[in-house]
């Protein structure tokens, strides 16, 4: 019994980290370009694919397929702002509905590249961790720590550095970030690749927990969107309490009720929340 | 001595509406200039154009003879700062990042640190609060941190829009005094964008007054002060 708790908070824990990892660029892009990027959880999908080739094909070392995948989402994510991007800027309308087109684009593109079947990724490392009888298997355990060395990365870039503070300050008041030298067509693209990047490492860490296939970016991106309504659009902190909330009582619900009862809940639990804090729990008036 | 401003026939138009019809202006290096004029007369839109932040129909601007373009950050790289009308802090972000973020661009030739240091000298309430997120800040102090982030961008040029709007009169007066104390230290020509008449032609050399996006009428701070139809229209004596 005591097993089964220890082992559905580990869970509920990396359920969290993942929600986060997805969140966050999903909110960093609709805060600087204004999209709701329905595309999302298609770098995830590719993220999990780029790992899978890296370190499953390849065998290349782990860290390698991540960086790759991080690599190569931030190339593509560039490129995609240029091109689907960019002639709608301004458009909140119009940049949504060409995400929705750009992510079912490049799921059938995944399609007919990789076919329908999904993958299994090999676990990074066997073995288990046994601390006095509670036990962890090591291959999570470096998921957990590598998602959250990739948070901190990502926190201290937004808050200490120049550029991060650029982007924060862009996402408030573009009009007097560019009075001051912020360059709007080199943040854009910036934005958009950052937050492709995140989600492409989410995609490289949990492909061995989740499987690879053209299909497992839905399921971020629908939890994406629910981490960030629920804490808050645009509150970092609201992000981490919410997805960790969202995390735990899907992981701890489900083995002990079963998978659908789980998505009840949570479900039930946002309707709450937005019932009594329309903005969400940490959400600001404005958004 | 360096910081020269000259505006010359600017039309800047929004849909129909022309804003700023013909106006032309200067501000010799070192000044400080008063533009003012009633709520809609074109000040702020006069600002925005000088920044770049709406479209030129016509007209130019120079600072120092050189010609600045129509778009963003063009006028900072010349070395105009704007505090803009409503403060415009970056609410969600420390005061001290607020600040940084004047000093984004990197230009100016004194290194941040020591310039971040002047501001705090100018603003002692400001290093207090300096990790608060400047949304929290009373409305003079934020005009303050407003100031002090036009500030950090070094400007041969700085120019603020409405700084008395909406703040107690007791605090006008300390900025009043503090704007008088930056132009004396470092030479900055200052835009003094007003309603409030009285604080700005008692600090300005030259004063204009807009009206309808015009230039009505022009002479020195104390000129405008003595005439009778300003002080009817802006002073209600």
């Amino acid at each position: 019994m005591s097993f089964l708790i220890i082992q559905s908070l580990v869970n509920g824990v990396i359920l969290g980290l993942l929600y986060l990892l997805m969140a966050i660029g999903f909110t960093l892009v609709f805060g600087i370009m204004r999209v709701v990027n329905f595309a999302h959880g298609e770098f995830y999908m590719l993220g999990a694919f780029a790992a899978y080739f890296a370190f499953a094909v390849a065998g290349l070392p782990y860290p390698v397929a991540v960086a790759g995948a991080f690599g190569g989402a931030i190339v593509l994510g560039a490129i995609i702002e240029r091109v689907v991007f960019r002639p709608f800027r301004g458009d909140e309308l119009s940049g949504m509905i060409a995400s929705i087109g750009l992510a079912l684009i490049l799921q059938n593109l995944a399609l007919i590249a990789f076919g329908p079947d999904p993958l299994s990724m090999p676990s990074l490392v066997s073995g288990a961790y046994n601390w006095g009888g509670i036990i962890l298997p090591k291959s999570r355990v470096v998921v957990i720590l590598g998602s959250m060395v990739i948070l901190a990365i990502f926190y201290y870039f937004l808050m200490h550095t120049r550029t991060g503070r650029a982007l924060r300050a862009l996402v408030q008041d573009r009009e007097i970030a560019a009075a001051y030298g912020v360059r709007v067509e080199l943040m854009y693209p910036l934005g958009l690749a950052l937050g492709a990047a995140l989600a492409a490492m989410a995609g490289a860490f949990m492909a061995p927990l989740f499987g690879v296939s053209p299909f497992v970016g839905g399921t971020p991106l629908l939890k994406a969107f629910i981490v960030v309504i629920l804490g808050g659009l645009g509150s970092i902190p609201g992000a981490v309490i919410a997805s960790m909330l969202l995390g735990l009582i899907e992981s701890t619900t489900s083995t002990f009720f079963g998978a659908s009862t789980a998505d009840i809940v949570v479900f039930a639990l946002v309707i709450a929340v937005l019932l009594v804090r329309p903005s969400g729990l940490l959400g600001h008036k404005e958004a | 001595m360096l910081g020269q401003l000259e505006v010359s026939n600017l039309i800047v138009r929004y849909g129909p509406v022309e804003a700023v019809r013909d106006l032309s202006f200067s501000a010799d290096a070192g000044q400080i200039v008063a533009l003012i004029g009633a709520n809609g007369a074109g000040k702020s839109t006069t600002l925005k154009a000088i920044m770049g932040l709406c479209e030129r129909l016509q007209g130019s601007v120079r600072v120092d003879g050189e010609d600045v373009r129509s778009r963003p950050g063009a006028a900072l790289a010349h070395g105009v700062a704007l505090s803009p009308e409503g403060r415009r802090m970056f609410a969600r972000m420390t005061v001290q990042d607020n600040l940084l973020m004047g000093a984004y661009s990197g230009q100016g030739q004194r290194p941040q640190k020591e310039v971040l240091e002047q501001v705090y000298q100018y603003f002692p309430r400001l290093k207090e609060r300096r990790k608060q997120m400047a949304g929290s800040l009373s409305g003079g102090e934020q005009q303050m941190a407003a100031i002090g982030r036009a500030l950090m961008a070094q400007p041969r040029i700085l120019m603020l829009d409405e700084p008395s709007l909406g703040i107690a009169p007791i605090i006008v007066a300390d900025i009043a005094r503090i704007i008088h104390e930056i132009n004396k230290d470092t030479g900055v020509t200052v835009i003094l964008v007003e309603q409030n008449a009285q604080m700005a032609l008692q600090l300005a050399s030259r004063g204009y007054v807009l009206e309808s996006g015009q230039i009505e009428l022009s002479g020195t701070g104390e000129e405008l002060l003595a005439n009778p139809d300003v002080r009817k229209a802006y002073l209600g004596t």
